[in-house]
């Protein structure tokens, strides 16, 4: 009795540590005051102000333009990787493929970030593409790491599966195209939006490669956050991270939803 | 074999019939492993064909080999006269019935069905016809719209079954299609399938480790052991005329006793065991004298013997021990000369009216044609 009350302890301990800042920030973003750290009564002032902040607008919209292509990439590309990987068990260079796809998952930001500005800067002197960095450019970079982690979480649900459901397709007259159309790629289907949700809310929050590759005029909404919070936290960044919060709370549910009616 | 008078040849018995299914020297190669190993095998339209053998023995193997998910390290399999060797398994003219049924775990049953028919871009309205018909004949229409998690075993079973017909294939191939449901659905299912495979006409070929079963529903049985087919017959061909100590040992319970060639008399030979006792066996097989064989007789061809004199096929016993199954007893017996032999009784009265008793002296015997000699 006694060591389960010390481990409940811990566990609201723990809990506590992570989620008491998290709903204070959500409280002080409903607060009056422009101190962020004094309350000064209830209001929705600082999600107006949000709204009305043109740049901060801009940022997140950018920000969610590259999520979007992003996520769709890397896990098109991811499932492509993984497949490949888990079905052909023999061919020239697999290891080296195996090691780079995952090598991003252990690379440090600041790195993958150097190297791309670098590569980008190369090929606009070179071939003159891409013009300029921002949306294209934070794009690739950001697909570059993705891609990793929605190969890795696809991997396993592909493991998973029976490779006797695609001899029975195929047995059935599927060509492979129809095979992987029909049948491999609904039964991923969980991975598939995991992995899609995984690689969009890492691109959302990257501040460390977007500051790398992007280029005057495309700040994205992490960097606009952080270049806010320099000159001290404003009230209005707890509101919209207030939004942020909301806006994942409400994927997550969504997404949750299709599960169990799947199942 | 022998020909009734008036019976009409069976397709194998034909030397003119062509063969639906023929495989030529098929060797499947896992580096060291041959699991099917230089098998040649004509298989005839309209057959129940069963590959039976023990687990690891290539049954499986030669079925893939068939479907086409298994390519061949050497030899052609033909189909309806045709090569089909190198052809993918979704433009061969077979469909096959999986173990762990491997049913769509995403689709309807109906789907299920339907998916064979999408591919064949079969009409929308003749594809609900042939759905509506693939539910009918397995007695299934009430699951038309369930998932596969939402069936059981045996439903399971109808609807692989009903999916891998529904293209209506000239060969049909079934793996271990009655394994995994138990006894009692078995046997009904059994009669079923039999009656199914009469009514639509379609070849089928099927892989089991059940002799039982094998027995009951095929037309043809091949034994195979280690990637090889040891023996191809009938039901009673495989029974009555095993071809070699392997097969009379895998099918049924046999006893066999050694030893030599000692004379032949007309359609008869006179083997000598090893102990000095005398066998006197019909056989129409060139026998060298001298050789080496065994003489195969079934425990219920053997009985109980009035004569006590000396004579081939008969021997002196003590019962050691008995098994009552109801509608027969089986006794082992062990011999004078040493030979454990087993011999059923049908229990034409109740087993309390039944002299035969442990530790008793018997005497048994069995008649010339009622065994086979064996030379491998």
């Amino acid at each position: 009795m006694k060591w389960r009350n010390l481990i409940m302890g811990l566990v609201a301990f723990g809990y506590a540590f992570l989620y008491i800042p998290v709903m204070l920030l959500v409280i002080y973003s409903f607060n009056e005051s422009r101190l962020v750290t004094v309350w000064g009564g209830f209001s929705f002032k600082w999600y107006g102000e949000v709204l009305k902040n043109e740049s901060l607008l801009n940022a997140a919209w950018l920000s969610l333009r590259i999520a979007t292509v992003n996520a769709t990439f890397a896990v098109a590309l991811g499932t492509l990787a993984a497949y490949s990987l888990n079905r052909y068990r023999r061919f020239r260079g697999r290891g080296g493929f195996e090691l780079l796809l995952a090598a991003p998952l252990v690379m440090p930001d600041v790195i993958i970030g150097l190297s791309l500005l670098l590569l980008f800067v190369s090929l606009e002197q070179l071939i003159g593409w891409p013009p300029g960095r921002g949306f294209t450019t934070i794009s690739i970079a950001h697909i570059t790491f993705s891609l990793a982690y929605a190969a890795v979480v696809i991997r396993g649900r592909i493991g998973q599966l029976d490779p006797l459901l695609e001899e029975a397709a195929m047995d059935l007259g599927a060509k492979p195209f129809t095979v992987f159309l029909r049948i491999t790629l609904p039964l991923l289907a969980p991975a598939l939006i995991s992995a899609w949700l995984l690689a969009f809310t890492l691109s959302l929050d990257d501040l460390v490669i977007a500051s790398f590759v992007s280029g005057p005029g495309s700040t994205t909404l992490p960097m606009w956050i952080y270049s806010s919070v320099r000159l001290g936290v404003k009230p209005e960044v707890n509101a919209l991270a207030t939004l942020m919060l909301l806006f994942v709370v409400i994927i997550v549910l969504f997404s949750g939803r299709i599960f169990n009616r799947k199942r | 074999m022998l020909k009734i008078e008036g019976k009409p040849l069976e397709a194998w018995q034909d030397p003119s019939a062509r063969p639906y299914v023929q495989l030529q020297r098929v060797t499947r190669q896992y580096g060291d492993l041959y699991a099917v190993d230089n098998v040649s095998l004509d298989i005839y339209q309209g057959e129940f064909f069963s590959l039976l053998g023990s687990s690891g023995c290539g049954k499986s193997t030669l079925l893939r080999l068939l479907a086409g998910l298994e390519m061949p390290s050497s030899g052609r399999i033909l189909i309806d006269g045709v090569d089909v060797t190198d052809v993918p398994p979704y433009l061969r003219p077979v469909n096959m019935m999986f173990q762990s049924y491997a049913l769509f775990p995403h689709m309807s049953v109906e789907n299920n069905i339907a998916f064979g028919l999408k591919q064949e871009k079969l009409p929308a309205l003749e594809r609900e016809q042939r759905i509506d018909q693939m539910l009918n004949l397995l007695h299934i229409e009430s699951l038309r719209k369930r998932r596969p998690d939402q069936l059981s075993g045996g439903q399971k079973q109808r609807v692989a079954l009903a999916r891998s017909l529904a293209k209506l294939p000239k060969l049909l191939l079934l793996d271990e299609p009655l394994g995994a449901l138990d006894k009692r659905l078995r046997e009904n299912t059994q009669f079923e399938l039999v009656n199914l495979q009469e009514k639509l006409g379609i070849t089928f070929v099927t892989v089991t480790h059940d002799q039982e079963e094998a027995m009951t529903m095929s037309s043809r049985i091949a034994v195979m052991h280690e990637g090889q087919i040891r023996q191809v017959d009938t039901p009673s061909g495989i029974y009555e005329f095993p071809n070699s100590r392997f097969v009379a040992g895998f099918v049924g319970s046999i006893n066999l006793f050694e030893g030599r060639v000692m004379q032949r008399i007309d359609d008869e030979v006179l083997i000598e065991g090893a102990e000095g006792e005398h066998y006197r066996m019909r056989s129409y097989q060139p026998l060298a004298i001298g050789l080496p064989v065994a003489v195969a007789v079934r425990p219920e061809k053997v009985r109980l013997s009035t004569d006590l004199a000396d004579a081939p096929n008969r021997i002196r016993g003590k019962v050691q021990d008995i098994a009552y199954l109801g509608d027969v007893s089986i006794f082992h017996l062990l011999s004078a000369s040493g030979h454990k032999i087993q011999m059923t009784l049908t229990n034409t009265r109740p087993i309390t009216e039944q002299s035969l008793n442990w530790g008793e002296e018997v005497v048994i015997e069995w008649d010339a044609d009622a065994g086979v000699v064996l030379t491998e």
